[in-house]
């Protein structure tokens, strides 16, 4: 098992452009799971190639057990990255290219064989060995990959996004092989995703980046519960945000007061956020104010409410009986839980992913 | 959809026809050529005098020990120099590789001599290696030798040094583009993945990077072969008379005034030819096999 440590890791490709990767900070727990998290060109891949040893930060450190490994070579780093596009060797066969890594750890013949026929078996894709990749789906290719990197047991186990490429029924049998596997093995995995679901699925931990930068490095329920700016709150899916004045744990807004112990931030103006799924229709009390129905929709698991409160308009999901008891037009009483309630910095408004604000 | 077929056949007719001229003209001078010198390499000249079909130009050929030599020498020129230029045009291609990621300028001086005529190259290298040449003299001049006449034969010497020379020069650009082409389009991740599954730098060439260029770096190598073969103005100019490369001696014979020796020039003239046409062949094949995959 490994402690992996980055400290202040940076990469400029081109001096023109900001950093690919821009100060990062960040620890991963020796055989654990962590996910890094982001949108498109964030960072994600060269993060594991610096790690990987493929890149060469610009500056800061990388750290394996408390130990630099900036001067190590890639191939004794003990990390292996599988990559976003599988790259496996054409022209070898799928035992080959299993096999690669035993061979040049120049291990024998007969023991390359039949390691390599139980990683096919791992994979699920016993009797492939003399095919070649171009014969495969992604989908298989992709597992091909994911089996030269475990066969050489690595103590940091990096993985570009593995299962872009499968539909969601083998992504979920997948997801639960590498989750196994990694417990099993107990080999500290980074995990690229840009998707927040597989993220907080699959991980012990996320870190979430944006441009290059760490947003937020938190257990996977706490992006949902404790975001720690608006555009996160926002990249883990729709919540309602009302401007406000924050004061000894109650926020006052235009459109009432709520009482609201947990804050990220002290007294001043402030930015309330709720996620759909916490609010209450027609439940009374102190936290509630009355709203009108603009609008619903069924939609089998689950029901959405569009509600005009004041001059403001929110959404709120519920479960899928309420759109009996409330219709269009109505006039009901909408309660926002206290612990439901996070309070925000107030110039982090919504933007789009990825504006320069959050550092 | 029938229409457009026609039409595109009407097309096709009609671009034959613009082409048959064009065609006829390198039918005739080609075939013509081939078949007029393999007649005649089969002892078939009426014209002076030889009218009953043998082999005896060829038996000639392959028992005079003049023309084992040439042949010898001839596949010692082309296989060195495709060898040498092959493993220096790799080395220059994985060297450059870094400084070519949207570098044009490097691609142009890479390229420049592949401009140069042969002849031109030719006389740089006679200039240059001759033993009264420019690099003896300079080496006279250091006190490295202490007359230019001490400097190794490197021109018209029995190793065809001054030949290869010329041949390694021209052709390193050539098949050195050709690598860096598909270098440059595989990319390196393929090493990284290799680096980070365990290998070396030199498993990561060797495992990785070389199979994949293997298929270029061989169709390069087999027409730089075939040409250095058969090539005739770079032996004449820097070679020996004795024993001369396979194309100089087919001239030779050819020019001899003994007209007897002519079917031998052609049977000479017909196994390059031959040897050749087996190279071409080869690289079609391999092409194929590598476009196939
Ligand atoms: N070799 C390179 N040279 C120059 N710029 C690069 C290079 N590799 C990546 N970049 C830039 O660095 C930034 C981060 O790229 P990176 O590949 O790490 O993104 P990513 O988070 O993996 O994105 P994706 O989810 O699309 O794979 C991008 O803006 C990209 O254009
Ligand atoms: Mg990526």
């Amino acid at each position: 098992m490994t402690q992996v440590k980055l400290s202040g890791l940076t990469k400029i490709f081109d001096a023109k452009n900001p950093p690919a990767v821009d100060q990062l900070d960040l620890d991963i727990d020796s055989g654990k799971l962590t996910a890094l998290l982001g949108p498109s060109g964030c960072g994600k891949t060269t993060t594991m190639k610096m790690i990987a040893g493929l890149l060469r930060p610009t500056s800061g450190d990388i750290l394996f057990d408390g130990n630099s490994i900036l001067s190590i070579k890639p191939e004794e780093r003990g990390a292996v990255m599988v990559f976003q596009n599988y790259l496996l060797f054409p022209y070898m066969s799928i035992a080959d290219n299993i096999g690669f890594g035993l061979k040049m750890r120049k291990v024998s013949k007969k023991e390359i064989r039949s390691r390599v026929t139980d990683m096919l078996d791992l994979v699920q894709l016993p009797g492939f060995e003399d095919r070649k990749p171009n014969q495969l789906s992604g989908g298989q290719q992709q597992r091909i990959a994911l089996a030269r990197a475990l066969i050489v047991e690595p103590n940091v186990l990096l993985l570009d996004e593995p299962l872009s490429n499968l539909d969601a029924h083998l992504r979920d049998e997948m997801r639960v092989l590498i989750r196994r596997i990694q417990t099993e093995m107990g080999i500290t995995t980074v995990f690229v995703t840009h998707d927040q679901e597989e993220a907080v699925v699959l991980a012990d931990k996320v870190a979430l980046l944006f441009d290059g930068r760490l947003q937020q490095f938190d257990s996977p329920d706490a992006f949902y519960d404790t975001p720690r700016s608006a555009e996160i709150a926002t990249f883990f899916g729709g919540t309602n945000f009302i401007p406000g004045h924050y004061q000894d744990g109650v926020m006052k807004t235009d459109i009432g007061n709520f009482k609201a112990p947990h804050s990220a931030v002290g007294d001043g103006a402030a930015m309330l956020s709720i996620r759909p799924e916490a609010i209450e229709l027609g439940v009374g009390g102190d936290n509630s104010v009355a709203g009108t129905i603009l609008s619903h929709v069924y939609a089998g698991r689950y029901a959405r409410f569009q509600v005009k409160i004041g001059d403001l308009e929110i959404e709120a999901i519920t479960e899928p009986g309420q759109v009996k008891l409330f219709g269009d037009g109505d006039t009901v009483p909408v309660n926002f839980a206290p612990d439901k309630i996070w309070i925000l910095e107030a110039n982090s408004t919504p933007q789009p992913v990825g504006a320069d604000s959050a550092g | 959809m029938k229409m457009r077929l026609t039409e595109k056949g009407a097309q096709r007719l009609s671009i034959s026809f613009l082409l048959a001229p064009a065609l006829a003209v390198i039918i005739l001078l080609f075939l013509g050529g081939l078949i007029t010198g393999l007649l005649r390499s089969l002892n078939y000249f009426p014209l002076i005098g030889l009218n009953d079909f043998n082999f005896e130009a060829y038996v000639a050929i392959f028992t005079d020990n003049g023309f084992i030599q040439s042949l010898v020498l001839t596949f010692h020129i082309a296989f060195t120099s495709t060898l040498i230029s092959c493993i220096l045009a790799v080395a220059a291609a994985l060297l450059l590789r870094p400084a070519f990621r949207g570098k044009r300028i490097v691609h142009f001086f890479f390229s420049l001599n592949l401009t140069i005529p042969h002849l031109v190259g030719a006389i740089g290298v006679l200039y240059l290696f001759q033993n009264s040449g420019l690099v003896s003299r300079i080496m006279t001049g250091l006190d490295l030798i202490s007359k230019p006449a001490d400097f190794p034969a490197m021109v018209f010497d029995p190793w065809a040094i001054g030949i290869i020379i010329q041949y390694v020069w021209k052709e390193i650009p050539f098949i050195g583009v050709i690598v860096l082409a598909i270098l440059l389009s595989v990319g390196e991740d393929y090493e990284s993945v290799a680096r980070s599954l365990g290998a070396n730098r030199w498993q990561a060439f060797r495992q990785v990077t070389l199979p994949l260029i293997m298929p270029g770096v061989v169709s390069a190598s087999v027409i730089v072969f075939a040409f250095t073969f058969g090539a005739f103005e770079i032996p004449y100019l820097l070679g020996r008379t004795f024993p001369a490369a396979l194309p100089v001696l087919a001239y030779q014979s050819y020019t001899d005034v003994d007209l007897a020796a002519r079917p031998q020039a052609m049977a000479m003239a017909m196994v390059i030819a031959f040897i050749s046409t087996l190279l071409i062949m080869a690289y079609m094949k391999l092409s194929r096999v590598y476009i196939r995959e």
